[in-house]
């Protein structure tokens, strides 16, 4: 059980493709300049940098965390890069907190951050993405992102019954939930029509089906409350986490179309916070592809039957269970390093009701952030309080 | 700036050199555990259904049905299970212009990684293969 354990603050830089000519060195700058403020805090205050970033083929930078801490001014912290293909972001979350529980650090802070979409052309980032899977069985074939994410998603069709209509649902949702958030890549107000003439990518997923490929940067800091102004009375906490791998080749999985990883993370996260599926009142979720945030709430366990649950509404700003009002990756955009950070930032600004964007019907007063590497391979959950 | 780096990279294939040298001879060379008995193709290093250490090689046929594809008539992938194979695997399709539900494994051009699926041409009765 976690203890005590505050998001003292956070901030994040739009999501989208930089044309301005700032680099990843200034995003970060910003986030975490962004983060001190809102936390009350100074640079001195930080003991511990936290830096998560997916591949140093987008950076060009080895070694990113001194890097980093020497260009934001965090002098002399302690510091380490946390890594795990999509959910880098969340595990440098995770390491964070598990540096604070375990006494190695006071003030954590964790910036995630990723040149996605400027640095390289769009097909060598895919040729990269596609590396996130087994690169000798899949990668090296030129079996790329999309097309597992379909061929899973196809299966996940047959065993449920959801349809397309389905998933162009949630595409067109999360870019609407978008259209209030100031930061997201896409606020985009389009129709399932839309969605199903977009070009076809990999059926049976369409191009507005797909996550962009972005930059920017998010940070936050973790402290205990008697290390943060005013013991962080205003803050959320973090109540659990979990964190567990599937089979990393597809078809070795008993049904590639389930995201059993993500279940076992989930079942771990609510373990340790000692909450009940029931309590959770929204959730930010892993829409890699509009058919993995079905794929994702099936696996999490916040519903039985997931598609009768997305068709009835459930999923919306004024459903039971409100999930990804920031947009999500669909729709908030996705630096990969950045974007789990940013998950974890609107959830916590939920629940202390001072989010920037669409705003939940009922406030809620347990939310689950979830997010994935590979192909629901690498999967990180965690339970947030709000305060 | 500008910058651009290219890699040339030797990658070891270890304990599974046996099954790529194989691969790249059009060969389904998979790993059969002692223990168990579980046949995984592509091979591993280690049992993906007990866990065992204990495996040997079996050579299997290389033919194989399609459970599902994705892709378009330029580039396809397809979740296939090869014949004698305890699980289904990951293959990039040689021939995606095919509607075939059954294939045989194929040599990877230029030496590439990975398994590669030549689609069999159904004959107008459908009812076998050329």
């Amino acid at each position: 059980m976690l203890n005590d354990v505050k998001i003292a603050g956070g901030a994040m830089t739009p999501f989208n493709r930089r044309k301005d000519g700032s680099s990843f060195r200034d995003w970060s700058r910003t986030a975490v300049s962004g983060a001190l403020k809102d936390a009350s805090l100074e640079p001195r205050d930080i003991d511990m940098l936290v830096v998560a970033s997916e591949s140093d083929f987008f950076t060009l930078q080895l070694n990113p965390a001194a890097l980093l801490a020497d260009e934001c001014g965090l002098f002399g912290v302690a510091a380490q890069r946390a890594e795990g293909g999509g959910a880098s972001g969340h595990v440098a979350f995770h390491a964070g907190v598990a540096a604070l529980a375990g006494g190695m650090a006071k003030r954590v802070l964790v910036l995630g951050v990723e040149p996605s979409a400027s640095h390289l052309k769009g097909a060598d980032v895919g040729a990269l993405y596609a590396l996130s899977f087994d690169a000798w069985t899949d990668g090296m074939t030129g079996v790329d992102a999309t097309s597992l994410y379909a061929l899973s998603a196809q299966m996940f069709m047959q065993r449920t019954g959801a349809k397309h209509a389905d998933f162009a649902q949630i595409a067109v949702r999360n870019r609407q939930n978008a259209g209030l958030n100031p930061y997201a890549h896409l606020p985009l107000d389009v129709s399932i029509d839309d969605v199903v003439s977009s070009t076809l990518v990999a059926a049976p997923y369409h191009r507005l089906d797909c996550s962009p490929l972005s930059d920017g940067a998010a940070a936050l800091i973790l402290a205990r409350a008697k290390d943060l102004p005013q013991n962080g009375q205003t803050r959320a906490s973090v109540k659990g986490l979990g964190n567990s791998t599937d089979r990393v080749r597809l078809g070795e999985r008993s049904d590639p179309g389930y995201f059993a990883g993500k279940r076992e993370a989930s079942r771990r996260a609510f373990s340790m916070a000692g909450v009940e599926v029931t309590d959770i009142g929204l959730a930010e979720v892993y829409d890699s592809y509009s058919g993995a945030q079905l794929q994702a709430l099936e696996a999490l366990g916040l519903v039985e039957d997931v598609v009768a649950a997305e068709r009835s509404g459930m999923f919306a700003a004024d459903g039971a269970m409100p999930v990804n009002l920031s947009g999500g990756l669909l729709g908030q955009g996705a630096p990969v390093g950045a974007t789990g950070v940013a998950q974890v930032i609107a959830a916590a600004l939920q629940l202390e009701g001072r989010y920037w964007g669409l705003r939940p019907a009922k406030a809620a007063r347990f939310a689950l952030v979830d997010t994935h590497g590979g192909i629901a391979t690498l999967n990180t959950v965690s339970i947030l309080e709000a305060p | 700036m500008k910058q651009s780096i290219t890699l040339d990279y030797t990658l070891p294939e270890g304990c599974l050199q046996p099954h790529f040298e194989a691969l790249r001879r059009g060969e389904a060379l998979a790993s059969k555990c002692g223990a168990c008995g579980h046949v995984a193709f592509p091979a591993r290093v280690l049992c993906a259904d007990c866990g065992s250490d204990a495996l040997g090689w079996v050579t299997l046929p290389g033919t194989a049905r399609v459970s599902c594809r994705t892709g378009g008539a330029e580039k396809g992938v397809a979740l296939v299970r090869f014949d004698g194979a305890d699980a289904m695997s990951t293959v990039a399709l040689k021939n995606p212009e095919i509607a075939g539900e059954t294939g045989k494994l194929s040599v990877p051009e230029n030496s590439e990684a990975g398994l590669w699926l030549l689609l069999d041409t159904v004959t107008a009765k459908g009812d076998g293969n050329v």
